[in-house]
């Protein structure tokens, strides 16, 4: 099996290899995009991703055989263009679809509910470059080089930014246990909103 | 738990790509692979092979609606709302007249209409971490058969890096020139085969139905256009002059047609006389205009005394592609026809790749 390199590389003198590419890879580009700002706007958005990539496969640096860094990356800065659709996601999601499947305990499931609760909008609050860096290292576990690479920054600022985003995730989900303050100050929002 | 762990989960049952999506991801790519490189931030290249990547469901939808407002190319868009500017309306009316009086070579049985085409297309590329646009240049030669459900030829070069503006962007197109060297990128031309121009697998850009399918008078084809292009584009009429602009450009229309969509495009508001003495690859015409969206002019070119076109292009109206300038011209396609006793033998439908990968 080629490797992602040997496929672009290829791809400069026969364009319609690079659609080996794409089958390799777009479900999985697909599925991150969607996790992110919803499936309707994730088919557009993967599409654009393997044309870019394909527009720019010449720059590909072709020591680097795993392309996967380098779709993500481009993906990422597409999903900028959405960042108004992706808050709004986060938003107003409902916490029900963020609970571990295997969570059996009526409490640790509550637990878990509230705390997705609390995560989706402490994700929702992180800064948008500390968000890309944690979704591409916590979703597509790609290695801070990786992420580096894909982003096209220093390692140092990925390694800044994903402690920043911990960090703050941390401390919106009580350091692992569900903020009651967290769940009810939202809770308030809401009323007060009603109220209005 | 830890965040990590909770994170992971987040809408991990999201649903998966469908099969649809992911074809019509896969048909996009392989145009582009097929119509070389265009501005990643425009729309992608339009017509040629893109019905490969229609959706469906909007095709439908739109057929739907179209069907509610239009009921036939007698009741439309076209006329109440006046036309093009007069003086571009009498151009094209009398480039109409003299295209049916020049009318077209023949094409004899077992000979081709020769198709040249000179492209200029924009490419971005990143440098240090900022786009830069820049023009590629290639030229093409289709040989269209004159029983048109024969094969087709299609002898494609590569687009090669023709021009920079800036500073930026002249050192990141040179990178890239070097990169393909270093990597020792085989930029060979390549030549394609395939029965009714179905290249990649994929529909001709102009079919026969397609052509059978346009009505004969500029008044009916027009509401015919609005019709097939609603919802498309910034805005119906740029649309339509980019539909006609389009079709022009396949270099295969009949003269019949061709003064037809000349026709068409006079009554289409907003066109205008750009320039009566425009250059395109070496040869003078008159430019038609018509402003697409803020940034862009799409423009056609024609001979005032053949009525013959000599291409088409698209200019930038301001500065938002990086490294092209407001004025320059972000995509062009100068075309000539003859008609040639044989084609090149050999070639595949899909080049040098087979159409499976």
């Amino acid at each position: 099996m080629s490797s992602d390199s040997e496929i672009i590389r290829q791809a400069a003198g026969s364009p319609a290899t690079f659609a080996e590419l794409y089958d390799r890879y777009a479900r999985q580009v697909h599925r991150f995009v969607s996790r992110r700002i919803g499936s309707g706007t994730a088919d557009d958005i993967t599409s654009e991703t393997f044309l870019v990539a394909f527009e720019r496969r010449a720059s590909y640096d072709v020591t680097v055989a795993d392309a996967r860094p380098w779709l993500f990356g481009i993906a990422t800065v597409l999903l900028r263009k959405h960042r108004r659709l992706e808050a709004r996601m986060w938003r107003g999601l409902e916490p029900a679809d963020a609970i571990p499947a295997d969570t059996g305990d009526t409490d640790e499931r509550l637990d878990a509910q509230l705390a997705s609760a609390g995560l989706h909008r402490a994700l929702g609050r992180l800064k948008p470059a500390d968000r890309d860096v944690f979704l591409l290292f916590a979703w597509e576990e790609l290695s801070y080089a990786q992420i580096a690479q894909g982003l096209r920054v220093p390692v140092g600022t990925v390694r800044s930014r994903l402690n920043r985003a911990r960090r703050q995730l941390r401390q919106a989900l009580g350091d692992g246990t569900p903020s009651q303050k967290e769940v009810e100050h939202g809770r308030a929002g809401t009323a007060a909103f009603r109220a209005q | 738990m830890d965040e990590l762990e909770l994170l992971r989960s987040v809408r991990s049952d999201v649903p998966e790509m469908t099969p649809d999506a992911f074809e019509q991801g896969r048909a996009a790519l392989l145009v582009r692979a097929a119509t070389g490189p265009g501005a990643t931030r425009r729309r992608p290249r339009r017509r040629a092979w893109r019905r490969a990547g229609w959706s469906a469901g909007g095709t439908l939808l739109g057929a739907g609606i179209a069907t509610a407002l239009v009921l036939t190319n007698t009741l439309g868009l076209a006329g109440w709302r006046g036309g093009a500017d007069p003086a571009a309306a009498a151009s094209l009316h009398a480039a109409a007249a003299q295209t049916i009086k020049e009318s077209d070579p023949f094409v004899a049985a077992g000979k081709f209409l020769k198709v040249s085409t000179t492209g200029i297309n924009n490419a971005t590329a990143t440098g240090d971490g900022a786009s830069e646009g820049y023009l590629v240049k290639s030229s093409d030669e289709l040989y269209v058969p004159a029983d048109r459900t024969s094969d087709w030829i299609w002898h494609r070069t590569p687009a090669r890096p023709y021009k920079a503006f800036t500073t930026d962007a002249q050192r990141v197109m040179e990178d890239i020139e070097a990169a393909e060297k270093r990597q020792n990128i085989d930029q060979a031309a390549e030549l394609l085969r395939a029965p009714g121009g179905r290249f990649y697998n994929s529909p001709a850009p102009v079919s026969e139905a397609d052509l059978q399918a346009l009505p004969d008078n500029g008044y009916q084809l027009l509401n015919y256009i609005y019709r097939v292009t609603l919802g498309k584009g910034s805005s119906p009429d740029a649309e339509a002059f980019t539909y006609i602009a389009d079709l022009l450009r396949s270099g295969f229309v009949p003269a019949e047609q061709r003064a037809t969509l000349y026709d068409a495009a006079a009554l289409i508001p907003g066109v205008t006389v750009v320039d009566k003495q425009a250059t395109l690859d070496g040869r003078t015409g008159i430019a038609l205009g018509h402003t697409n969206g803020k940034s862009i002019r799409q423009e056609i070119v024609i001979d005032p005394d053949t009525g013959l076109l000599i291409g088409e292009r698209e200019i930038a109206l301001d500065d938002s592609i990086p490294g092209l300038p407001a004025g320059t011209a972000i995509e062009s396609t100068a075309i000539t026809t003859t008609v040639v006793d044989s084609a090149p033998t050999g070639g595949t439908p899909c080049g040098s790749t087979p159409c499976n990968q």
